[in-house]
Order: structure tokens, then C-alpha cells, then sequence
């Protein structure tokens, strides 16, 4: 029997297995609102998927922290050479 | 009879404005974004800023084309492409065998960054860069463009031309290469030293 993608099952994840198999999605927020709340109802009463939901938590934030600062400069030069664009 | 001529060759001073306005509706407020890209797809700022302009110049040409839909994954379309002309002039090598250069390449980095050395006392932070910079290009790119800058996967399958469901499964091999790294290299865990 073919097993559908994550995604297109009706059901919402309820054990270990499946929530391991969603959770970058649900870190990502790319999941519906009512999978969501399934996921965050198993990872408050699962000690082990709280944790590795908390392990790769860490790991988005800090790379979110990674984000270089946009130099302000460099986007008004473009911005400058959008207008040169558009003003011919 | 000037009216019907007019609407069959268009009127050029109608057809400018409505070229500015959409480009400016369009393309004008995801500069940023695109520059943000642009930095993680080049990695130095030189570059970043000309390949945005690149961008740019091509969706003011193509924007009499654009249907007003998606902006952000037509333009980052539109960088991926121009990306894509710029490194074969810069480094022609990879029309002959991309797999190989990029193999070097790769290579090269990661001798010069030496990810052990940099991640002895180092914070959380540092580490994580350390992790992130030993990922092979093509895990290293989905995570730069999905948690470092924040795109959601749709667009950055658009940047990297790849199906949507490449770029989840890479997104989630290089999630567990970093913990990896971080385990063996940093012994972080859960963000702390274990």
C-alpha cells in the first residue's frame, strides 16, 4: 500500500513516530493550524520530542542570528539605481 | 484614426508610466530582500549589490510580461537566472563538469575554515557559523536562505531551482548535520555545553 505524503493525510500526528517525521515543519511553521496544535500537545507531554523540538529550536534561532546586517548603504545605492531605471 | 494607430503601437509615455509604476509597486519594496539573498547566494557584499542590480535591470525589462503575481518568487526567479549567467562567465570550468568544480570548491573552504580550531572556546553562536560553514554547498544553501534569511521554502526553491520538496529534505539533512556537528565539535546541547 502507498503511504501518502505527511501532508495530504487527513489524520494529525499523535505519536513519537509521526511527530519526528513533522517536526521541521512545524519549526518552520509550515504546517496547518489545527496539525500544529496536535504537534504542541505531544511535544508538552513527550519529555524526549520536547527536547529534540527544544535541540533544533536552538539551532533556528541561532542561525537566524547569523543574518548579516543589510547595509543601509548598499540598499539606497539600489534603490538610486531602481529610480535610474525607472526615470530613464 | 490616430486613436486606433495610437492603441496599436501603444502609447510609449503611457506605456513608460505604467512600466515605472508597476516596478515600483513590484520590484521597488523587495530590494532588500533580494539583497539579503543575493548575500547568501554570493557572500560578499560587491557582488551581492551586482547581482541585485543584474536582477533588477531584467525584471524592468521583462515587467511589460509580469502578471502582478508572486513579485517576490518571479524576481528571485529572475536572480537565480542572472546568478547563473555570472558564475558560467566567471568560471566557465563549471560548464564542463559543474559536479567536480563545485566538488573543489567546497573543498577549498573547508580547509581554509578549519571548523575544530574555531569552535574550541567559542560561544553557541560561533559554533553554530562554524556548523554551518562545514555543510556541503548544497545543504549550506537551503539553510542560509530558509533560517538565516527567513524565506519560506516555496522561494527558495525558486532561487535554487529545485522541486519544493528537495528543499525540505535537504533543510532537514542539514538540521542534522549541524546538531552533528555541534555533538561532535562544540558538545552543545539544547544550546549549552553538555
Amino acid at each position: 500500500m502507498i503511504q501518502r505524503p505527511w501532508y495530504r493525510r487527513k489524520s494529525s500526528p499523535t505519536n513519537c513516530r509521526e511527530v519526528g517525521r513533522v517536526l521541521q515543519h512545524y519549526l518552520d511553521n509550515a504546517m496547518g493550524s489545527e496539525w500544529a496544535a496536535r504537534v504542541a500537545e505531544h511535544l508538552e507531554a513527550c519529555k524526549d520530542c520536547g527536547m529534540e523540538e527544544e535541540t533544533y529550536q536552538e539551532i533556528k534561532l541561532a542561525l537566524g542570528r547569523q543574518r548579516p546586517a543589510v547595509h543601509d548603504d548598499a540598499v539606497s545605492r539600489l534603490r538610486e539605481f531602481g529610480r535610474s531605471l525607472t526615470d530613464g | 484614426m490616430t486613436n486606433y494607430v495610437q492603441t496599436l503601437m501603444g502609447d510609449p509615455l503611457t506605456d513608460d508610466r505604467d512600466q515605472k509604476e508597476t516596478f515600483d509597486r513590484y520590484v521597488v519594496p523587495e530590494i532588500e530582500v533580494l539583497y539579503r539573498v543575493a548575500r547568501s547566494i554570493t557572500r560578499t557584499t560587491t557582488d551581492a549589490e551586482d547581482l541585485v542590480q543584474d536582477t533588477m535591470l531584467r525584471a524592468y525589462r521583462a515587467i511589460g510580461r509580469f502578471d502582478g503575481r508572486h513579485p517576490r518568487a518571479w524576481l528571485l526567479t529572475i536572480m537565480r537566472n542572472a546568478q547563473i549567467n555570472r558564475v558560467r562567465r566567471k568560471r566557465p570550468e563549471l560548464m564542463r563538469d559543474p559536479d567536480a568544480t563545485m566538488a573543489r570548491i567546497a573543498s577549498e573552504n573547508k580547509d581554509n575554515a578549519d571548523p575544530e580550531a574555531q569552535v574550541l572556546d567559542q560561544g553557541y553562536d560561533a559554533a553554530i557559523e562554524s556548523a554551518l560553514n562545514a555543510l556541503p554547498e548544497k545543504f549550506r544553501a537551503v539553510i542560509e536562505l530558509i533560517d538565516v534569511q527567513a524565506l519560506h521554502y516555496q522561494e527558495a526553491a525558486d532561487v535554487l531551482g529545485v522541486p519544493i520538496g528537495t528543499i525540505m529534505s535537504r533543510l532537514h539533512r542539514a538540521r542534522k548535520r549541524i546538531r552533528k556537528h555541534l555533538e561532535q565539535h562544540g558538545g552543545y546541547i539544547n544550546g549549552r555545553p553538555a
